[in-house]
């Protein structure tokens, strides 16, 4: 009975400045349009997953309707039309959103991962370790990303998790000196030194002390790495050098160019257009809301100083 | 202090200390630059005592508080635990003597980590060195808190450092670092960001708890009645040097020193005696 | 809403000191703010009237203040050394307050008045040009007292000038400041937690507590014979040099949030007095002297003296 009041009263604290959180977040006319946006787009993503059992001439990459074999524009059975073999545009845009979720919160999530890992072990460890790890992260960092995959596709077909992995390679490094430069400056407090005075272990401070300070910085950030992910993968298809088997925004925008259908049909170039924009956009708005809900102002009343 | 005590080994001693601190040589400066914040320091302090080392800003006292706890190494002279030497200790030797010098801190708004709760920070030294289970350990936390005078420890066990005022923070300190009934605990000015009301407390605690578990404290302070008031005996140290060392009240009332003479000048000057 | 300071009244004349201490809460700074204009935007006064010198201070707008600020009144804030700026040599920081106050004067009155400012606080004259970073913490503080000074306030706000000095440097600096007090006649309101350095600059004292004065009197008076419980907590828990035979230690809680005391005494949670009365009724002054007064019950006061 004890242990599930302590539990509860533990879960009371982080639901609290979780409640704190959301209240600001909530406030932010940024933070409200992004939440409205993003809705959408998650309802894009999820409905993608069941539109294809409507029927097969639904499904994005070889859903043809056999009484449609080139492009047209919106109508009842089609409500964007189709693209130049006949497959439902609304399912494609569907199936887009799907695929910028997963690259975006994918790369994010590993880019943001190992970024926070590094910094952290080199902003603690200091000397030679920081030398070496941040010398690899301006490597990185200096590497044009988008050329890199070009080059890397033009020499071998990338599938879409290759493609994924790459776009977080090149990009953790960031992510590293922001999270390095704030376990600098949490290193010296003294809740840390009297960690270690009472016998811590260097890694017990890194993940339980050092960690959950930076944390909420390194979700932030996950939300730029967002937007960078999906502008380079809509970019990448877009080229040419996406993965041909995957339906995505940059995909839908080849494939109106490609078949020459460019200025002809504007049902099907603005959808991905827009949508790359949009969703870019409201990633962008929840990371600058977010940045005001952890705003030190924020730290220093829960603080009470 | 009985002649007994006198011969017996301090627990903490001081030979020949020194601390300096050197900016690398550079291409621009011909020799390294060096501050010396402790300059060849020696003390010895007995068990139970409270000794007081009573400087100001700049004078190396809290160098030597961190050289004590091993935050730092001494680049010069040894330190001694029980007449055993401690310099550049690592791995177990170093955790054990860990687990035998304690600090308390002095800022009661930075000491605390704020996502942990009251009860998370006081266990860490008991989980760091695997002391006991769960439910022991839990146990131990509410019996120190109530010890500390966060009563009752049940209530205080779940709250959080912001739903604590800077006085019941510093007991929290002084928690963390009794809990594992060390022999020697540092107090860096840990009434300093304290009003007059509740440090007085704070002294009163640490003075029950000398008494109660026999422990030593090094009390660093700029505060010389402060001093006074808690310490057996009292160094005063300026720029690195120790100037003068005696009983408290010795080194109030026939100060021979000309810097502790200056320093009990500079006290303002009303006297609150009817 | 809370209630930074509550039913505050004092008076202060030409050339005296007043001085205000209390601990964290108590709203002496709020004071300190509100004679100079410096309230925060989401704080206003409710009740009451500043007069100074026949001008009611309530009544100033934005114009108003920033002509008499500096002039008439003028204030040592807290980590003054924080006041100077870094990149401008100190003389012509000194000059910049006074040419603000008194555009029509010379250049050459202006540097002279700037090195009057500089004697009077034992500045040597070689250290004018020089830079803040240059200064010691002692002669920033004095360089401070100089630009409050410039312009010849009538009174002058010192808020913790002391507090982060060494207590060698602070023993100078209380002395220059009782100096430069009599020298140029002007008025001092002292606010620090320190009650002895309270009372080495101050002949009449205001103690503070919960955004109230619970005891005001001449220095004697309040710190020789405190009467109101939370003015003897006080100076009960004061370490001096001497022996210590009258060292209490209270069993005070630190103080009370200001958004939940509604009735009653705001001390009276921490009073040793233990009375009910004072948890519902709202104590009104006891006079104790002609000069001498505390917020507090006829009964409690005389069960103290008694004590």
């Amino acid at each position: 009975m004890k242990k599930m009041e302590k539990e509860s009263k533990n879960k009371n604290h982080s639901i609290e400045r979780f409640t704190k959180a959301w209240a600001i977040f909530i406030k932010n006319p940024m933070g409200k349009t992004a939440l409205i946006i993003l809705s959408v787009f998650m309802l894009m993503a999820i409905a993608s997953f069941f539109v294809p059992f409507l029927g097969p001439v639904y499904h994005p990459m070889t859903g043809t309707d056999p009484n449609i074999t080139y492009s047209t524009g919106p109508s009842l059975q089609h409500w964007l039309g189709t693209d130049f073999i006949g497959r439902d545009l609304f399912v494609q845009l569907l199936e887009g959103a799907k695929v910028a979720f997963i690259v975006g919160l994918s790369c994010a999530f590993i880019s943001v991962v190992l970024g926070t890992a590094i910094g952290m072990i080199s902003g603690y460890a200091g000397g030679i370790v920081d030398t070496v790890l941040m010398r690899v992260a301006d490597i990185f960092m200096v590497l044009p990303s988008l050329v890199i995959l070009l080059i890397l596709a033009s020499l071998w077909e990338l599938s879409i998790w290759v493609i994924i992995f790459i776009i977080a390679i090149m990009r953790w490094p960031s992510v590293s000196r922001i999270i390095r430069s704030q376990t600098l400056s949490l290193k010296s407090r003294p809740f840390i030194e009297a960690s270690k005075v009472a016998g811590a272990s260097d890694l017990r401070i890194i993940f339980k002390h050092i960690m959950p300070n930076v944390l909420p910085l390194a979700f932030l950030y996950m939300t730029f790495r967002v937007t960078s992910a999906i502008l380079v993968e809509a970019a990448l298809s877009f080229l040419g050098f996406g993965d041909p088997g995957q339906v995505s925004w940059g995909m839908m925008l080849q494939w109106v160019w490609s078949s020459g259908h460019m200025f002809q049909a504007p049902y099907w170039l603005l959808p991905p257009g827009i949508c790359i924009s949009l969703l870019t956009l409201s990633f962008y708005m929840l990371g600058r809301a977010m940045d005001e809900v952890l705003d030190p102002r924020l730290r220093k009343e829960e603080e009470g100083a | 202090m009985t002649e007994e005590q006198n011969t017996q080994t301090p627990i903490i001693e001081l030979n020949g200390v020194t601390k300096e601190y050197c900016l690398k040589q550079t291409f621009f400066s011909k020799a390294d630059a060096c501050v010396i914040a402790m300059n060849n320091i020696s003390l010895a302090i007995q068990k139970g005592e409270i000794f007081g080392l009573v400087g100001q800003s700049g004078s190396g006292k809290t160098t030597i508080g961190r050289l004590l706890v091993k935050l730092e190494e001494p680049t010069k002279g040894v330190i001694k635990l029980n007449g055993k030497s401690t310099n550049k200790l690592t791995g177990k030797a170093l955790k054990h003597y860990r687990s035998k010098v304690q600090m308390i801190f002095q800022d009661p708004y930075q000491s605390l980590n704020s996502h942990l709760s009251i009860a998370e920070t006081i266990i860490e030294p008991l989980i760091v060195n695997r002391i006991g289970n769960a439910a022991t350990r839990r146990e131990k936390v509410i019996e120190i808190l109530e010890i500390v005078g966060l009563s009752p420890g049940e209530d205080f066990f779940h709250r959080y450092p912001h739903q604590l005022s800077g006085g019941q923070r510093q007991r929290v300190a002084v928690a963390r670092a009794i809990i594992l009934n060390p022999d020697f605990i540092v107090a860096d000015e840990p009434t300093s960001m304290l009003d007059a009301t509740i440090a007085i407390q704070l002294f009163q605690l640490i003075l029950d708890i000398r008494k109660k578990f026999q422990m030593t404290f090094l009390f660093i302070t700029h505060n010389l009645a402060a001093a006074r008031y808690l310490c057996d005996r009292i160094a005063v140290i300026h720029n690195g040097i120790i100037v003068e060392t005696g009983t408290a009240d010795m080194v109030i009332k026939n100060p021979q020193h000309p810097y502790t003479q200056k320093l009990i000048m500079a006290q303002p000057g009303f006297s609150f005696k009817k | 809403m809370v209630k930074a300071v509550n039913n505050i009244s004092f008076s202060i004349d030409q050339g005296c000191s007043l001085g205000f201490v209390g601990e964290s809460g108590c709203g002496k700074t709020t004071i300190g703010m509100t004679l100079m204009g410096l309230l925060p935007e989401n704080a206003s006064i409710l009740k009451g009237d500043i007069i100074f010198n026949d001008k009611n201070l309530t009544r100033f707008n934005d114009e108003k203040w920033r002509a008499f600020r500096g002039k008439e009144i003028s204030m040592i804030f807290q980590a003054a050394m924080n006041a100077l700026n870094p990149v401008i040599r100190v003389d012509e920081q000194i000059a910049e307050v006074i040419q603000i106050h008194n555009p029509q004067m010379s250049n050459a009155d202006v540097s002279n008045q700037v090195k009057k400012m500089f004697s009077l606080v034992e500045i040597p004259e070689d250290r004018l040009r020089d830079f803040p970073h240059q200064y010691s913490g002692g002669m920033k503080q004095r360089a401070i007292i100089a630009m409050a000074l410039a312009c010849a306030p009538k009174l002058i706000i010192a808020d913790e000038p002391t507090t982060a000095l060494d207590v060698i440097v602070q023993d100078q600096i209380l002395k220059e400041i009782k100096k430069v007090q009599k020298a140029l006649n002007t008025s001092v309101i002292f606010i620090s937690h320190d009650i002895a350095v309270v009372a080495d600059v101050c002949k009449d004292i205001c103690v503070m507590y919960g955004g109230q004065i619970v005891e005001k009197g001449t220095r004697e008076e309040v710190f020789k014979y405190p009467r109101h419980p939370y003015t003897r907590a006080l100076l009960g828990s004061y370490l001096t040099l001497d022996s210590y035979d009258d060292i209490t230690v209270p069993e005070i809680r630190e103080a009370p949030d200001l958004i939940t005391i509604t009735r009653g005494c705001s001390f009276s949670t921490n009073c040793n007095c233990k009375s009910q009365k004072c948890q519902s009724q709202t104590p009104g002054w006891v006079n104790l002297s002609s000069t001498h007064q505390a917020l507090c019950f006829e009964e409690v006061i005389h069960k103290e003296k008694n004590d």
